[in-house]
């Protein structure tokens, strides 16, 4: 892995991490959207990095699936899933601040946890740089976790659920050049479309507490 | 090309060829297609394929049967089902996804990759969540969404456990990474790998904390659904659950959290006040047990496990098709708002009390057996504080199940109609195979001895 590279996977990473958090602030459903599709482009422009560093196709494949799967037909989708109706364009009863704050104290607990206790006692090398730089696809995946536990409506739980598949496809392009993650990462925005085209679609676009569903 | 290769080609590609056919105007070509797959499956016992692009063994072939005999009873069970119901889907997007379904589970367990096998359990999430839709109603979409959402986070977290593997070992190949760590010092990634597949693919397979989606799917999904859903989807989750924990197994932790999970359970099930989420939980108990099975190991927790699935698959399938009965007949789903079905439909009332005695591990059932060969090896491995809190909860789940049954057939009078002749059979059908199954252990048992 060139040096050039390597500085320039941590920028990127950081831009990623600001594009979660700044998912995470948004009352409305449409920054969200557009949230997802700039991390979604930058997820790629590190995989073009790996790929032109390592003179690795795969990785190149990698990155175009990215944006034309993720990228636009997943923003496309959701984009033309968002309802005329202003009062679905966000989310009442949402307080962005508590909320940034239990989540940044949800994720730094978090992976403090797994650095402490994990990987302080294994090896692990990282293609980029050190193995600090594992720190960022982790992060990213507690994001998408607290994205969906935290928000009510429909968009907002695909969006968090496309920011844990970039977190795995950041996890996978930073430690090995791993032949399965290209079928798998069309794989999950497969599946994202088909959740998308089939939930909202039929207009499922919150989920409150349903009483036959309790217990 | 060898026999058992064939066999396997055949099996994963009969359920859509079947469909085409019905597609095609042949209505019976489902349920011709699941016989097939069936009889595929049975000689699959004598024709294994050669390791290679797919890994079949015992164990394998054992979760093959029951996908394909499970398959073959709910497609029957759905043409009845449905007769005269406004479905929320097509009724052929119903038996496509319930090709794809059945596909999807076959592929996960012959597949000789991780990696691939992580994709067939994807794809079953695909093809089963709109089967989950069919009714449509506020509550079943809720109950879809939530299964979504929580088992794809919990199987994408699982992706995470198949890239340690390739990363330690350089290959996702399922045979060649036992070969290597077979006897070999394990390695700390390999140990975080396996016990990230205990959440991951536990998610799906109903480990608590991560069972949420499970008693809303099971019990807001059409009756046929639900039976495949506990009858062979969650085993198809643990089996390959199982076939990561090989790689390195972390017994303690797993026998812990099944042993947990029983707990919360048979706690859950006390309280239950709708019968198919009643049996929802009785499945997650079921499945957690299994899973202690295979994790303590040798030949007393594998069979007991083996012996629990397959009962239980037969057993819990009954329950759901004697649940769908009920449902079709009173189109209620509450325990107190369901009396004296013994007078009026006697038939489902006997699969619904078999099934629930066999679900429950009465003897001389199979699940019975099971249960006993796995409490047998905690005993064997010196884990008493498992075992007794495993035991005691047993019971209590066994009285819990059975006392709510025996309400509903037993209690008062009622003047309700067997939805139709076919559909309880069925479900006799079915919830006299743990018997047979019993019955057949027992006297192989006595026969070895």
């Amino acid at each position: 892995m060139s040096s050039i590279a390597g500085t320039l996977a941590y920028p990127i990473s950081s831009f990623i991490l600001i594009s979660a958090f700044y998912m995470q602030g948004q009352e409305f459903i449409r920054p969200m959207i557009r949230g997802q599709l700039i991390q979604s482009l930058l997820i790629a422009a590190v995989s073009f990095i790996v790929g032109f560093s390592e003179n690795n196709i795969d990785f190149i494949i990698l990155g175009i699936f990215i944006v034309f799967l993720r990228g636009a037909l997943v923003t496309y989708f959701l984009e033309k899933g968002v309802p005329s109706k202003k009062v679905y364009f966000y989310e009442k009863k949402v307080d962005v601040a508590y909320l940034l704050l239990v989540d940044l104290i949800f994720i730094v607990i978090a992976v403090f946890l797994i650095y402490s206790i994990v990987f302080s006692s294994i090896s692990i090398k990282s293609l980029i740089g050190n193995n600090g730089i594992l720190v960022f696809p982790l992060t990213l995946f507690f994001q998408g976790l607290f994205l969906i536990a935290s928000r009510r409506t429909t968009f907002a739980q695909i969006i968090g659920y496309v920011e844990e598949e970039n977190a795995l496809v950041l996890f996978a392009l930073f430690l090995l050049p791993i032949p399965i993650i290209i079928e798998a990462s069309v794989f999950m925005d497969v599946l994202a479309l088909v959740v998308i085209s089939s939930i909202v679609v039929i207009e499922k676009s919150t989920h409150e507490r349903v009483e036959e569903l309790i217990g | 090309m060898s026999p058992g290769l064939f066999l396997v080609i055949l099996t994963l590609f009969v359920p859509v060829v079947a469909f085409l056919f019905y597609f095609a105007g042949l209505k019976a070509a489902n349920i011709a297609g699941g016989v097939i797959n069936t009889s595929i499956a049975v000689l699959l016992y004598f024709f294994r394929p050669p390791v290679g692009l797919f890994f079949v063994d015992f164990t394998t072939w054992v979760f093959i049967m029951m996908v394909t005999a499970i398959s073959l009873l709910s497609s029957f069970y759905a043409t009845r089902y449905f007769k005269g119901s406004k479905m929320g889907i097509k009724e052929e997007t119903f038996y496509l996804l319930m090709a794809l379904f059945t596909t999807s589970m076959l592929f996960s367990l012959v597949i000789n990759n991780y990696g691939l096998m992580w994709v067939g359990i994807e794809a079953t999430t695909i093809s089963s969540a709109l089967l989950l839709i069919t009714d449509k109603t506020e509550t079943s979409l809720e109950a879809t969404w939530r299964y979504l959402v929580i088992v794809s986070a919990g199987v994408t977290f699982a992706f995470f456990s198949i890239i340690l593997i390739y990363y330690s070992l350089g290959t996702l190949e399922v045979s060649s990474v036992l070969a290597i760590t077979a006897g070999t010092k394990s390695t700390p990634i390999l140990k975080i790998a396996v016990a990230i597949a205990l959440i991951g693919f536990g998610t799906k397979v109903g480990v608590f904390p991560v069972h949420t989606w499970l008693p809303d799917a099971h019990s807001e999904a059409p009756s046929p659904v639900s039976a495949m859903f506990s009858g062979v989807l969650l085993p198809t989750a643990l089996y390959v659950l199982y076939r990561i924990f090989e790689i390195d197994p972390l017994r303690s932790l797993y026998v812990w959290f099944g042993v947990i999970s029983v707990v919360a359970a048979s706690i859950f099930l006390g309280y239950q006040t709708r019968y198919k989420r009643m049996f929802a939980y009785s499945t997650m108990e079921n499945m957690n047990l299994a899973l202690i099975g295979f994790a303590s190991g040798g030949i007393a927790g594998i069979t007991g496990a083996l012996l629990l699935l397959i009962s239980h698959s037969f057993g819990k399938a009954g329950a759901f098709y004697s649940s769908g009965n009920v449902l079709k007949a009173t189109g209620k789903k509450g325990i107190e708002d369901i009396n004296g079905l013994w007078n009026s439909m006697p038939m489902t009332s006997g699969s619904m009390l078999l099934s629930s005695l066999a679900v429950t591990g009465t003897p001389p059932f199979g699940t019975f057996f099971g249960e006993f060969l796995i409490l047998y090896n905690l005993l064997t491995l010196h884990y008493y504080i498992q075992f007794v809190i495993v035991l005691f909860f047993l019971m209590t789940a066994f009285i819990s199940v059975n006392l709510n049954v025996s309400k509903m057939i037993f209690r008062g009078e009622s003047d309700y109609s067997e939805p139709d002749r076919v559909m309880p059979l069925i479900s006799m059908v079915s919830s006299v195979m743990p018997i047979v199954i019993g019955i057949i252990f027992l006297v192989m048992t006595i026969e070895m001895v």
